[in-house]
Formats: C-alpha cells, sequence, structure tokens
C-alpha cells in the first residue's frame, strides 16, 4: 500500500500524526534559545609563561623559542602566535576550526610537560588556558556620579555587583576606571635630610603604631577578661600625630612636620569618561553555553529595580547591549520569514486561483518550517542568524512539490474525476519525478553539512535545515497534500437537464479570476509558444544571441567591477577609536588631547549618544591586562551613535569625519577607527617576517607610509609592532654600592619605596581597608634631577644621594616582540573604506610587488581576514564543483542519460550571469554568504530545466515530432516553471530588501539568489528547448524499433519449425 | 467480429506487441501475470520455485477477415521456438457497447 493510499484513506490519522508534529515544532520553538550564531568555539588555546625580571628579547630567546618549538608538533595547528614581553610569553595557537578542543588541551598540557624541565630556573609552571567566547563581555554599563564618585567602587561593590550576580547564567563582572580610595604620606625631600631620618623610618613608625594585638586574659575575682591593645587608626588625621623619632636634642619629630597625609583616591593612572562624566565602566560576562539574551534581559530588569536604592546622582547607562543587536536581526529575519509566506502564497493564489488550492500548499510551509525547529532543539542548537536564514531559503522551495502534486489532482478533476479518485491516481503519476527533483536539492545541500574551517561551522546548519524543509516538504506532498484534496477539493458540479448532462457553473462575472488572469497566462503561454517555434527555427541565431549575452554580462566581473570581501562590514551603530600620542607622553597631557577630542566629535556628530573614554593604564598585572594595551600616551573611545535607521550617515562615514579631524592634530602620533565589532572585522595585513628589528621596523613603516599616501581606499594603516617604549635606566656603580654596604637588590627597594611608594598598612573603615602609601611628594620625583637626588640610606645609616651611586640613562627598548610560525613578524594592516577587501587586496599587492625590494632574510606576505576569504573563496569553489557533479549524477540517473543533464546544466553559466549583473547593478560585493548563495543556485536553477526535459520527453514518447514536442511542452509547463520561480524569488525578496541592523550580512545571499534565478529562468526556458533540439536525433528515443530489426519470425514459412531441443 | 485470446510466455511479450503492430491490430486488453499449464505437453508456468516462468495474456477482438491471418502469424511465432510457446483461442463476440 503506497503512502498516499494510505493517507487519503486515513484522513484523521494523517491528519493528527501532522498535528502531532506541528505541536512538538512548537515546542521546541518555544525551548530553543536565541543567538546570534550557532554555538562555536573558537579553536584557540594560549600558553602563558611568566619569566619575573627577564625583559622581552631574553624572554624570546629564554621562553618563547622554547615553547613554540615543542608545542608546533601539537595535531591540527594551524598558527601559532607569540607575544614575548616583560616577565611575560604567550603562545597562541589557533587550530582548525570543529576540532575538539578538550583533545586539543591535552595533547598541549603533556607538551608543555615535556618542555617545562627546560625552561630556566624562575620560571613560573606556563599556564595553559582555552579562549573561550564566553570570556568576551556580553554588556558593558557606564556608572557615572556626581557627589558620589569617590564613593563609587563601594557602592558598585556592595550594592550593585551582589545582585546583579544572582542573575542566571552570568559570568563574570568586572568593573575598570573604578576610583580607589589611598591615604598617601607625601614626603618632602629635604625635610628627611635636614632631620637625617630615612624614608623608610617614617613607613615603619606609622605602620608600628597602626595594630591591634591580642595581650592575653586578665582574671579578676569573679570576671576574666580579654585584654587588648587597640591602637588602629580611626581617622587617616591620626597619622598626622604620630612621632617619627625623636632628635638627639629631644625634639620629636612628627609626620605633620615633614610630610602632607592625603585621605583621597587613587593616583590617576587609568581615567574613564563616559560623556564627559567621571565613571566606571562594567563589563559582564556570561558562562559558557548560557543565552546571552535572556542575561541581558535580567541584568537589564535587575539594573531597573535596583535605580531606587541607589544614590539620586547615580547614573547607569548601557555602552553596549550585546543582545540588542541578536534580537534585531533575529526580529527582522522572522519578519522576512513573514513576508517570503506571505508572498508565496500570494503566488500561488494568483497562479491557481483557487483558495482552496491555496490553503493546501500553503499548509506545507508551516509543517515543513516547523519540523526544523525540532531539528534545531534536537542538536541543541538555537535561533540564529543562520537557522533563520536557511528557513528563509527554504519557503521559496518547499511549496514547490506540493504545487505539482496538486496541479495534478486539478487536472484529473477537471478531467470529471471524483476529487478522492483523482488524488489517488493523480499522486501516482507524480510522486517519483517529486522525490527525484527533492534529491536534486538534497545533492545540493547534503555537501554544505561536510564543509571545513569557519565556514563549515555556519553551513552546516543551513545544509541541515533546508535538506529537513525540503524532505519534510516532499512527504507532505505525497501524503497530507493528496489527503487534503481529496477532502477540500470539489468536483465537478455535473446535473441531468432535459436528459443531458451538463456543468453546473456560477455564473461568470467580468472581473473574475477566470476573466482576467487565466486570459493573461494563456495569452503568455501562447506568446511563449510562438517565441519558441521562432527560436526553433532559428537555433543557430538564437544560440548566437545567447552566447553573446554571456559573454557580455561577464563582463563586469572581468573588468573588475565585481568587488570581493569576506564578509560585509554591518553598521553597529559603534566607532571604537583607539589613539596614540607621541611616546612618553604623560598621563596628564594625554586626557587634555581626551578632552578636546571628546568635545570635537560632539560638535561634529551629532548623532552620538554616549561616548566612553578610557586613557592610561591600569596598573593592576592581571590576565585582564593581557588584553587591554592602553598605556599612558593612549586613549581609547567607544562611541555609540543612535540606531542605523535614525541617522542620515552611516557608520563608515561617521568614522571617516572623525578621522579627518584627528590629522589634524599634531599630538596625535597614530589613531585608529574601528567600526566592526566581531565577525565583520576585515583586513588586509601586510605580514613582515624578519629577524632583525630595524630592518622590519622600517619596512613595516615604508610600506604604512605607501599604503597612506598612494592608495584611495585604504585607512587605518598600522603597524603592529609598537614603537619602543621610553624608559629611564638607573645605572648603578657597584663598586661604589659595595663601599657603602649596599647592594643591586636593596638600592631598587629604596628607589621604588620613594617613587612608586611603600604600602605601610591600611586604614580600616566600616569593614573595608584603604592602603597606607608613604612616598615623596610629587615635586621630589618628577625629573631626572629630583630623581639623582633621591636619598638613599646606606649600610652605616649615612645619607647617600642616588646620583652618587648611579647615573640615570634615558633609553628606549621594544616593549613587545610579536612572532607567527617560529618567526619575527611585523604586520601593517589596512582596513577599506568605500571598496571592497578584495580590490583593497589587489592593490597593496600590486604595490608592494612595485616598490618593495626585500633583502636576504625579510619576507613578505599578504594575509589577514583577505586569507581566509581567499581561503574559504577556495573552499567553495571545491564545493561548487563537487555539488555541480552530484547534481549531475541526481538528473542523470533519473533521465538514464548523459545528453539530457548536460542540456539542463546549462542554466548553471547563466545563473553566474545573473549573479554577476545583479552585483553590479545594485553595487554589491561578493562574500562568503554571497559565494553560497551561488553555491545553492545550481540546485534552484536546474529545477526549472527538469521540469522542462522532463515533459519533452514524455511528449517525444507519446509520438510527437521533436520540435512539435518541445514547443508543446513549452507552452504547458511554462506556468510550473514561472510558479516555482516565482516562489523563490519572492521569498527571498524580504531578504534582499531588508534594511534593518545586521542585515548587510545576509542582503548579498538574497541578491545573488534572486539574480540568479532570474536571469537563468528566462534564459533557460530558451536555451534549455533550443539545445534540447540541437542535441537530439529525430527519432532517437525509438529503442524497441531496433529491437523489432531482429525479429524474423513474422516472416518465416509457417511450417518451418525451429527447434532448439532438436539442434541440440 | 471475433475475440482471439492468445496466452504466451512472458518472452515472447515484444514479439506479440510487434506483431499486432505489424497487422495494424490497435485494441487490446492484456494481462502481464498469468499462471497455466499446456494439455498435451506444455511445461506449467506458475511462477513458483519449480516452475518459475510466467505467462502473459492478451485477448483482442478483431475483424473475422482479420482471423486467419493472426492465427498464421501466431503459429510462425510459436514454430520459431516451441519451448518459448504461444497459444490461440477464437470465440464469437456476440455484442458490444
Amino acid at each position: 500500500m503506497s503512502i498516499y493510499k494510505t493517507s487519503i484513506n486515513h484522513p484523521v490519522t494523517t491528519s493528527l500524526i501532522f498535528v502531532a508534529v506541528m505541536i512538538i515544532g512548537l515546542f521546541s520553538l518555544k525551548q530553543l534559545p536565541i543567538d546570534q550564531f550557532p554555538e562555536m568555539d573558537p579553536p584557540y588555546v594560549m600558553v602563558m609563561t611568566t619569566y619575573g625580571g627577564a625583559n622581552a628579547s631574553e624572554i624570546e630567546t629564554n621562553v618563547s623559542r622554547l615553547m613554540e618549538n615543542t608545542l608546533n608538533s601539537v595535531d591540527g595547528l594551524k598558527e601559532m602566535n607569540t607575544i614575548s614581553k616583560d616577565n611575560i610569553s604567550v603562545v597562541t595557537m589557533e587550530f582548525e576550526w570543529g576540532l575538539n578542543l578538550d583533545d586539543i588541551v591535552n595533547d598541549v598540557r603533556s607538551y608543555v610537560d615535556m618542555v617545562k624541565d627546560n625552561l630556566p630556573d624562575g620560571c613560573s609552571t606556563p599556564f595553559i588556558f582555552k579562549f573561550s567566547s564566553s570570556a568576551m563581555p556580553i554588556m558593558m554599563y557606564a556608572v557615572t556620579a556626581n557627589e558620589s564618585y569617590s564613593g563609587l567602587e563601594k557602592i558598585i561593590d556592595d550594592d550593585i555587583i551582589p545582585q546583579l550576580n544572582r542573575v542566571n547564567g552570568i559570568g563574570n563582572i568586572s568593573m575598570s576606571g573604578q576610583p580607589t580610595r589611598n591615604v598617601y604620606i607625601d614626603i618632602e625631600q629635604e625635610k628627611l635630610d635636614a632631620y637625617g631620618i630615612p624614608l623608610e623610618l617614617v613607613g615603619q613608625a606609622i605602620s608600628a603604631n597602626n595594630l591591634n594585638m591580642s595581650s592575653g586574659n586578665v582574671k579578676m575575682s569573679k570576671e576574666q577578661y580579654a585584654l587588648q591593645v587597640r591602637s588602629e587608626y580611626a581617622s587617616s588625621a591620626e597619622i598626622n600625630n604620630i612621632v617619627v623619632t625623636t632628635t638627639p636634642a629631644g625634639k620629636q619629630i612628627f609626620v605633620r612636620d615633614i610630610a602632607t597625609v592625603r585621605d583621597t583616591i587613587k593616583d590617576l593612572s587609568l581615567d574613564e569618561k563616559i560623556n564627559g562624566r567621571e565613571g566606571v565602566r562594567l563589563m559582564i560576562t556570561k558562562q559558557s553555553g548560557a543565552n546571552a539574551v535572556q542575561i541581558c534581559k535580567d541584568v537589564r530588569e535587575t539594573l531597573k529595580e535596583m535605580k531606587d536604592n541607589l544614590p539620586a546622582d547615580i547614573n547607569i547607562e548601557n555602552i553596549y547591549d550585546s543582545s540588542e543587536e541578536i534580537q534585531n536581526a533575529i526580529n527582522s529575519l522572522a519578519e522576512s520569514i513573514m513576508y517570503a509566506l506571505l508572498f508565496v502564497v500570494l503566488v500561488v493564489l494568483f497562479f491557481l486561483g483557487r483558495w482552496r488550492a491555496t490553503v493546501i500548499i500553503g499548509l506545507t510551509i508551516p509543517i515543513a518550517l516547523i519540523v526544523a525547529f525540532i531539528y534545531l532543539l534536537a542538536v541543541g542548537s538555537s535561533l540564529n542568524i543562520i537557522s533563520l536564514c536557511s528557513l528563509t531559503i527554504a519557503i521559496g522551495m518547499v511549496v514547490d512539490d506540493a504545487i505539482v502534486v496538486l496541479e495534478n489532482i486539478t487536472k484529473h478533476i477537471e478531467r470529471g474525476s471524483s476529487p478522492r479518485e483523482a488524488a489517488i491516481y493523480a499522486t501516482n503519476e507524480v510522486w517519483i519525478s517529486v522525490i527525484a527533483t527533492t534529491l536534486v536539492i538534497v545533492a545540493v545541500f547534503v555537501p554544505l553539512t561536510m564543509l571545513s574551517g569557519m565556514a563549515g561551522i555556519l553551513f552546516k546548519e543551513l545544509g541541515w535545515i533546508v535538506t529537513i524543509a525540503v524532505c519534510t516538504s516532499t512527504t507532505v506532498a505525497i501524503s497530507l497534500t493528496p489527503m487534503l484534496a481529496s477532502i477540500m477539493l470539489k468536483g465537478k458540479n455535473l446535473v441531468i437537464e432535459n436528459g443531458k448532462i451538463v456543468e453546473k457553473k456560477a455564473a461568470v462575472k467580468k472581473w473574475s479570476y477566470e476573466n482576467t488572469v487565466v486570459r493573461l497566462l494563456d495569452k503568455i503561454d501562447a506568446l511563449y509558444a510562438r517565441l519558441l517555434r521562432v527560436c526553433l527555427n532559428h537555433k543557430k541565431l538564437t544560440m548566437t544571441g545567447i552566447v553573446g549575452f554571456f559573454a557580455l554580462s561577464l563582463l563586469p566581473a572581468i573588468l573588475g567591477y565585481i568587488g570581493t570581501d569576506f564578509m560585509q562590514q554591518s553598521d553597529n551603530a559603534r566607532v571604537n577609536v583607539t589613539i596614540e600620542l607621541q611616546r612618553g607622553t604623560r598621563i596628564e597631557e594625554t586626557l587634555k588631547t581626551a578632552r578636546k577630542l571628546e568635545a570635537r566629535f560632539r560638535e561634529l556628530i551629532p548623532e552620538i549618544e554616549i561616548m566612553s573614554t578610557s586613557a592610561g593604564t591600569n596598573d593592576d598585572a592581571s590576565v585582564g591586562a593581557l588584553f587591554a594595551s592602553t598605556n599612558n600616551n593612549k586613549i581609547s573611545m567607544i562611541v555609540r551613535c543612535s540606531k542605523m535607521y535614525d541617522r542620515d550617515r552611516s557608520i563608515f562615514e561617521i568614522a571617516e569625519v572623525m578621522r579627518e579631524e584627528m590629522k589634524q592634530y599634531p599630538e596625535i602620533n597614530k589613531y585608529f577607527c574601528s567600526t566592526s565589532g566581531g565577525m565583520g572585522a576585515q583586513s588586509v595585513d601586510v605580514e613582515i617576517y624578519g629577524y632583525d628589528f630595524d630592518q622590519t621596523s622600517l619596512l613595516a613603516e615604508e610600506i604604512r607610509q605607501m599604503i597612506n599616501d598612494s592608495i584611495q581606499g585604504a585607512r587605518d594603516a598600522q603597524v603592529s609592532r609598537e614603537e619602543d617604549r621610553a624608559e629611564l635606566n638607573v645605572k648603578v656603580d657597584k663598586e661604589k654600592l659595595a663601599l657603602h654596604g649596599l647592594t643591586s637588590a636593596t638600592v631598587a627597594t629604596y628607589v621604588r619605596n620613594r617613587v612608586n611608594g611603600m604600602t605601610v598598612g591600611f586604614l580600616k573603615e566600616d569593614g573595608d581597608e584603604y592602603s597606607i602609601i608613604v612616598r615623596l611628594k610629587e615635586e621630589n620625583r618628577n625629573s631626572i634631577s629630583d630623581l639623582e637626588n633621591l636619598t638613599i640610606p646606606s649600610a652605616t645609616g649615612a645619607q647617600i644621594k642616588l646620583k652618587e651611586l648611579a647615573t640615570i640613562e634615558e633609553y628606549w627598548c621594544p616593549p613587545q616582540i610579536d612572532r607567527r610560525n617560529r618567526q619575527r613578524i611585523v604586520t601593517v594592516s589596512v582596513t577599506p573604506y568605500d571598496t571592497s577587501l578584495g580590490e583593497l587586496a589587489e592593490d597593496v599587492k600590486a604595490l608592494i610587488a612595485r616598490n618593495v625590494k626585500t633583502t636576504p632574510g625579510i619576507t613578505v606576505k599578504i594575509g589577514g581576514s583577505y586569507e581566509d576569504q581567499q581561503d574559504t573563496f577556495a573552499d567553495m569553489g571545491l564545493l561548487l564543483a563537487l555539488i555541480v557533479m552530484l547534481v549531475f549524477v541526481v538528473m542523470a540517473s533519473q533521465f538514464e542519460s548523459l545528453k539530457k543533464p548536460f542540456i539542463i546544466m546549462m542554466a548553471v553559466p547563466f545563473a553566474i550571469s545573473g549573479v554577476i549583473l545583479a552585483l553590479w547593478i545594485t553595487n554589491t560585493t561578493l562574500d562568503m554568504i554571497g559565494a553560497l548563495g551561488v553555491v545553492m543556485l545550481v540546485g534552484i536553477v536546474v529545477k526549472n530545466g527538469i521540469v522542462l526535459v522532463d515533459y519533452i520527453n514524455l511528449m517525444r514518447d507519446r509520438g510527437y515530432e521533436l520540435n512539435e514536442a518541445i514547443a508543446l511542452s513549452g507552452q504547458s509547463r511554462l506556468r510550473p516553471v514561472l510558479m516555482t520561480a516565482a516562489t523563490t524569488i519572492l521569498g527571498m525578496l524580504p531578504m534582499a530588501l531588508s534594511r534593518s541592523e545586521g542585515s548587510e550580512m545576509w542582503i548579498p545571499m538574497g541578491i545573488v539568489v534572486i539574480g540568479g534565478l532570474l536571469v537563468s529562468t528566462v534564459v533557460t526556458l530558451l536555451v534549455v528547448p533550443v539545445l534540447y533540439s540541437i542535441m537530439s536525433r529525430h527519432g532517437e528515443r525509438d529503442k524497441e524499433e531496433e529491437i523489432r530489426h531482429s525479429f524474423i519470425f513474422f516472416d518465416m514459412d509457417e511450417d518451418s519449425v525451429y527447434d532448439s531441443r532438436v539442434n541440440k | 467480429m471475433k475475440a482471439v485470446f492468445i496466452v504466451y510466455n512472458q518472452a515472447n511479450t515484444e514479439r506479440v506487441e510487434y506483431m499486432l503492430d505489424r497487422l495494424g491490430i490497435k485494441g487490446f486488453t492484456y494481462w502481464e501475470d498469468v499462471q497455466g499449464q499446456g494439455s498435451v505437453d506444455g511445461e506449467p508456468r506458475r511462477g513458483t520455485h519449480t516452475w518459475p516462468e510466467m505467462n502473459s495474456a492478451i485477448i483482442t477482438v478483431v475483424e473475422d477477415e482479420m482471423v486467419p491471418e493472426l492465427l498464421s502469424r501466431i503459429k510462425r511465432l510459436d514454430n520459431r521456438n516451441k519451448e518459448v510457446g504461444v497459444r490461440a483461442f477464437v470465440w464469437n463476440v456476440e455484442a458490444t457497447v
């Protein structure tokens, strides 16, 4: 019993099965988390080793190279980047995407164990950690305050963070730029010298008077008391009255005599300003696997509730909210899906003209899409950009099968069958070919699931979703569709009038469907048949014309009008500005520039909503400090503008305005405006490998200059190697040291105590501790001569000036050495503006080929996201070839012929010309997503040809003459071809026209598919028939005739007998 | 009008179709799989493990004068290879709609 017969005979069971599927699907939909992309763990593993006291080049030779040589043999390693800087070596290994990171980390650990013993003494045990996307902040808040600023740290720590920590799935909350309270004892050098006491003595005095100590128990008659000395400072003012020492003359010297006690917030080294107000930046990360959208929502709500309990002047503003982008993208895609559904249903209604038929076909869409949700839940994926894009793509295709089945059923009903019989027999006629066309689609999309690399992770989901949706739609088309047709469609209303059977028809109105659309379609059919006959009579002319069109359409690509990108840059309303001033600029000067820029930006760009600036460096050395690279001469700004649709200028133009402004400041050494976060980042990197620092730095700087001067579309050209850092070097004379009973170590400590300060204890207040720091006052330690005049106590207690023991020299040293794949590297990276990545890369390549003569030992290579793009395009090319082959195999087996699939395949080159024209007209660049569209086109465009060729074959088998068969089939198959093409094109239209946030990403796919399908459909309708006619001979399909030639019995003598048994 | 019932080993299918084509006989009704056994020395055609072969049958209604020609050609087909046999039986057609 066939599936369609069973389902027609069991309508209740059939419909309930689908209802059950829908319910499970909707349940899955409710459970699905929302995310931006399918879960992907970036395949990076880092190994960090610290070696105290070594500078960058020592770290490079003694640690980094050793680690590199060993770790190089880890399986699956793609690239290895090493950073060597003071005290730290970090090896970052990039692996192929899609590998199991746990296995890799194990592997890395065993290699690290192997090398551990060879590391220099004093090295820490190498620390291995996975780079995980959950380490990136999902939200950033700016907390600003006026009066309560000094207590902000406490408020955030005690009130805000504990409450936020209660949100489910939240990872880590950290703040930066928070004011920390410190008690400073600023000592004057001259007074110390006058009294002849060293700074350390002051520290000891303060420290010794600040303690609580238990001194035993005291028993008194019946009671017992604990005895305690409580002399901890209750307030910082007490410190003033501490006696440091007594002079030989008996005079007591108080702290207030030689120093000023300041109870204040910590001296500035990292400055945070949000919209010009003092504030703190709060960064929130999530636990891995947690749902970012949900967490962001919860955090927003918690903060809103909290607001009333905080001091009134505290203002919490959002700087970055990852869920906003995700939510917007998902919403706009969901909208696209709704529109696509509407358009497809309208197309069906237009072509069929019956609402019952439209309902039956329309039902296929939700069922096919909802089954995809079950798949998503089963594999633990989410509603993300990729999965929703896949659904949009699928919408246009899932109705095709149902259309074919329903069309045939309608034909049978027109002929007078009862709907039930028609449903059974009509489905029987077409179900095999329905499955065959589905196989073609499957042949295109299943290979997508096998891609490797990052593209593989993105497209795996797409491949599965479309395959599943299309297979479901086929199942629906041969079970639910005939069942519903047998129930819902009406047979002809035949009645007997005056003994004759007549069909009872409703009165035909003037503007009815029959009179308008049907007539129009009939006219188009007839017109097409006429055109086809003309073309068949002038085959050569037609083919020349078409080939000519093909050649012409390739021109934009050949002439280089079509740019290529890796991924479209999306306008996410944010610019990250990094500014580097003249090296050695002190923090206060940097801040002045920062304030000036803030004001100018506000003036020039009224679109700015929030601007958060940080400058300077946080002196806490933590793992987090690894990722941030602010220095005293660096400013980093996050500028958030209003939403894309609320402003006229794009974020790229705004960034350009900023660049123009910053160009005018002489004090700004380098600036960099990044408009893209995360996936959309695009750059062409010129990688310069070579050991010699001076040579490579010079070459890098030359290349940067050249790119800046001669390439139009190049922006933000920057050299990766940081400029040498200015350092003051205290060079001690060891002989003199020995004379005074000192060592380098003691001198270093004394200098540190005087300049950086010595922490001599804590001031306790309300359970919190604040450091008490003793050091020289600022005027005594801010010039080289001041430093030379530092007084160092000798072993005998004598006072010696530092200049007697050492010289102070200014010198430069590289702060960091970068290596890639075990070679020193400098990169010059460039981002494109108003041009595509591919074109920029070509320009840079040409420039380097023309002007750069490499010396031995230096190699120059082009890399960056351009390299990724080249890799991905190569993958896509391979995939395209594979898919073309698979589709050919499926079709060849369907037609049992090698010629026919070849004819149908002719639609593919014209799809390419459609793609080129569409990209050219819309001025879009071809990126990874667009390339995927091209790959998909192969499956979509051949469907048209299959329908046509299948019918031509049928007509010829029925005995029609070749050209007549072609013309007739063309006329009869025009409508289904137009209909399937229209559903797919209109299904993609909302995606191509979408202008919401993040839509830049999927627009190219819409454009590519629409352009390719449009052109190839029109051309297919002419090329396929004409080629068919050229490549076929009259009568070639009469296989029977050939066999019959061997039938000789007909003419033999009636009585002659051939008996094989006798003749044996 | 006569009805000619032709039963033949399936191996003869294409030849029987060819014969009807050549004689210009258009109408027919055809059973693809029929079982049977000859009265004299025909092997059983049962589609079983023992007798795996099967017959097909065609009934065609022709004008009286066509019958001798048809039977003669059937005879030749039978003579061509006795092992793969063909038989024909003719009876009267009383009435048609």
